[in-house]
């Protein structure tokens, strides 16, 4: 009989959380659908192209990539340009985000719109803005040509400074706003607190804000990562022929070359290489002590 | 604390320091928080600022701290000026208000912070965190990350985290406000302790008069940026010097009237129930609010004889009672505006509501102020 209250609330306990499972089921099931149907199948598809020889299983598509000059500079473009983009909005970024933190009323809703307005403009909108300024007789050559500053125009547009230039600036907003989030969440109090306890502010803020913020920088670098390291519009519009990369690869395989293979193994790489990113930034922010 | 198990003291070495506030103002926009603040901690002592929300102390604590820059005025510690010294340079420990741990650290990653800051070696470091950790009984933590702590614990290894760094001065700024109530109980108790026992001066800064009278030497009541009364605990419960101390330490029953009489110390206030006699040097004509604290009134059977040179007496009949087990509340109307507040200790005869009254209290216990008019 003492039992018996015990064993109902343990009854209690199991039933509560079968219940919540289902309800999380119920609740997901919309995206599930719409991603197994729209995105796992036609990946698996994909994929499977991608092994697809003239005699059944083939690893040939892959060999044409990897096992070529031309082919590993198609990956080592994209990691560049994902490389260097992240690189580039991270030291920017991660000092505006604390700007946006720190600032208030009028001024945060001037940061933030500046911010989000950009992200309702399409990518190619943007490319294309920037070739206007960076074009032979753009904007910025044409104020350069005003100022006297140089006497004919600079090349700017289709090198590879335009390139990180632009991806620098549309990708800005994916690694400020994790950062953010992150930084306006750390309690001004753990400073203080640092400070009275001896930490002068410089050191203060290596030993405990910047290790606090990690967790945004992990996720903004994912996020940027990801995003430019299989951009297409961005090299496609600031760069053109000259900076081949498997983004563009895929598009050529596919749509002028019909080479299904080949664009589903440079597509199987992409994704691979994506997979690292979130897998290897999931451990980081673990071992960082993300909150 | 928690089991009395008494600390280690000779390895800690803390110097106390005096502390001292001079002629201290800070202002935020229009508004003034602290008005000319003077106040001396003596070596050793723990002082409380006690005070409603708003009034200053937080800021004055800040101000010792060096967290926040007075307008005017003046803070030195241990005889140096420290106005413009910035905080990481003042050795002053704080607790803060919810304890400010730092999450992505453990307890002995906190504990051992300040020290590790000073370059100290890492053995010499261990050792002085473990003797911290000793010091609050959280010995068995030191490796817990301090998000998995429960309140009690965190607020033992805020403690610990500001002891280790041996500060000449500690702060508290509500520091145990978050407790529970009986755990808040029992640190008020163990904490003084320790404190004395380390002999360490200490600030505390609480809106919970319980805790100031029970952990303080000395007690300065704040009310609108500054400071109304700096007294021992005991001193500012039986003579608050003003109206709002005696409304804010402790409670109070409380008659309007005007001064009709005054001799040596004493003055008679004509109410609207006759006259009461109470400690004060008013003018005559003065409006004035007589006060007492509602231990010192007795009850017995109405009809008696009035009131005789120093004693009052008023009649009235019960309204309501309130019994807490040891002691009794009872509210009397007297026909005036508000009730008339009585506490009686539990084991003696309470009277049963709706009964005719006569309170009888001495006039050396009932104290006259200036009417500040209706509370708002």
């Amino acid at each position: 009989m003492t039992m018996a209250p015990q064993t109902l609330a343990k009854a209690g306990e199991a039933a509560i959380p079968r219940r919540e499972r289902r309800a999380a089921l119920t609740l997901a099931l919309p995206a599930l659908i719409v991603l197994v149907f729209l995105y796992a199948l036609p990946l698996a598809r994909l994929l499977s192209l991608s092994f697809l020889g003239d005699a059944g299983f083939s690893l040939e598509a892959y060999g044409r990539i990897l096992g070529d000059a031309y082919g590993r500079s198609l990956v080592w473009n994209s990691l560049r340009l994902g490389l260097i983009t992240t690189a580039i909005t991270l030291v920017v970024g991660y000092p505006a985000a604390f700007g946006l933190a720190m600032s208030k009323g009028a001024l945060r809703s001037l940061f933030l719109a500046s911010l989000f307005l950009p992200l309702a403009a399409s990518v190619i909108a943007k490319a294309f803005a920037w070739t206007i300024l960076l074009r032979s007789h753009g904007a910025v050559n044409d104020a350069l040509l005003l100022l006297h500053i140089t006497d004919k125009p600079i090349r700017m547009i289709f090198t590879q400074t335009s390139l990180i230039v632009g991806a620098a600036n549309i990708f800005l907003p994916f690694m400020v706003l994790p950062i953010y989030a992150v930084v306006a969440q750390i309690d001004p109090r753990l400073t203080e607190a640092a400070a009275t306890l001896g930490a002068p502010p410089v050191s203060a803020f290596l030993r405990v804000v910047v290790p606090l913020s990690l967790p945004g920088v992990v996720a903004g670098v994912a996020l940027v990562f990801s995003l430019s390291v299989s951009a297409y519009v961005v090299p496609t519009l600031l760069m053109g022929e000259n900076y081949q990369t498997l983004a563009s690869a895929i598009a050529k395989a596919f749509l002028l070359v019909r080479d299904p293979a080949l664009g589903s193994a440079a597509g199987a790489i992409l994704i691979a290489i994506g997979l690292v990113v979130v897998v290897a930034s999931n451990r980081l922010g673990r071992a960082s002590g993300g909150r | 604390m928690g089991r009395s198990l008494e600390p280690d003291l000779t390895k800690v070495e803390i110097a106390p320091a005096h502390v001292a506030v001079t002629g201290l103002s800070k202002r935020f926009g229009a508004s003034t928080v602290l008005d000319s603040i003077d106040l001396a901690v003596a070596p050793g002592a723990l002082v409380t600022l006690l005070g409603p929300s708003g009034c200053g102390k937080t800021t004055l604590l800040r101000l010792i701290a060096g967290l926040a820059t007075p307008d005017q005025g003046k803070v030195s510690i241990a005889g140096v000026d420290v106005t413009r010294t910035p905080p990481h340079k003042r050795n002053v420990g704080v607790v803060f208000q919810n304890y400010a741990l730092f999450p992505h650290l453990s307890v002995a990653g906190n504990v051992g912070f300040g020290l590790k800051g000073r370059g100290l070696p890492r053995d010499a470091i261990a050792a002085k965190v473990a003797r911290a950790l000793d010091l609050v009984q959280m010995g068995p933590f030191r490796d817990r990350p301090v998000t998995a702590l429960s309140g009690g614990q965190q607020q033992r290894v805020a403690l610990a985290r500001a002891l280790a760094v041996e500060p000449k001065v500690l702060l508290f700024d509500e520091a145990l406000s978050a407790l529970d109530r009986n755990l808040r109980e029992t640190m008020q108790v163990e904490l003084r302790r320790l404190l004395k026992n380390l002999g360490v001066t200490a600030v505390f800064v609480t809106h919970d008069q319980d805790e100031a009278l029970t952990m303080s030497d000395r007690i300065a009541v704040m009310n609108a940026g500054r400071i109304e009364q700096y007294a021992d605990p005991q001193f500012v419960y039986a003579r608050p010097v003003t109206l709002f101390t005696m409304r804010f330490v402790g409670i109070c029953s409380e008659l309007r009237g005007e001064v009709d009489d005054r001799s040596e110390g004493r003055v008679r206030v004509d109410t609207a129930i006759g006259p009461i006699v109470a400690v004060g040097e008013h003018q005559i004509g003065a409006k004035v609010v007589v006060a007492t604290r509602p231990e010192h009134v007795a009850i017995g059977p109405a009809g008696s004889a009035p009131s005789v040179g120093e004693v009052n007496a008023v009649e009235g009949r019960i309204r309501q009672i309130i019994f807490h087990g040891s002691r009794a509340r009872i509210a009397v109307d007297l026909g005036d505006e508000a009730d008339f507040r009585v506490e009686v200790g539990g084991a003696s005869r309470i009277p049963v509501v709706g009964e005719a009254v006569r309170l009888t209290w001495p006039a050396a216990r009932s104290f006259a102020y200036p009417d500040p008019g209706p509370l708002p």
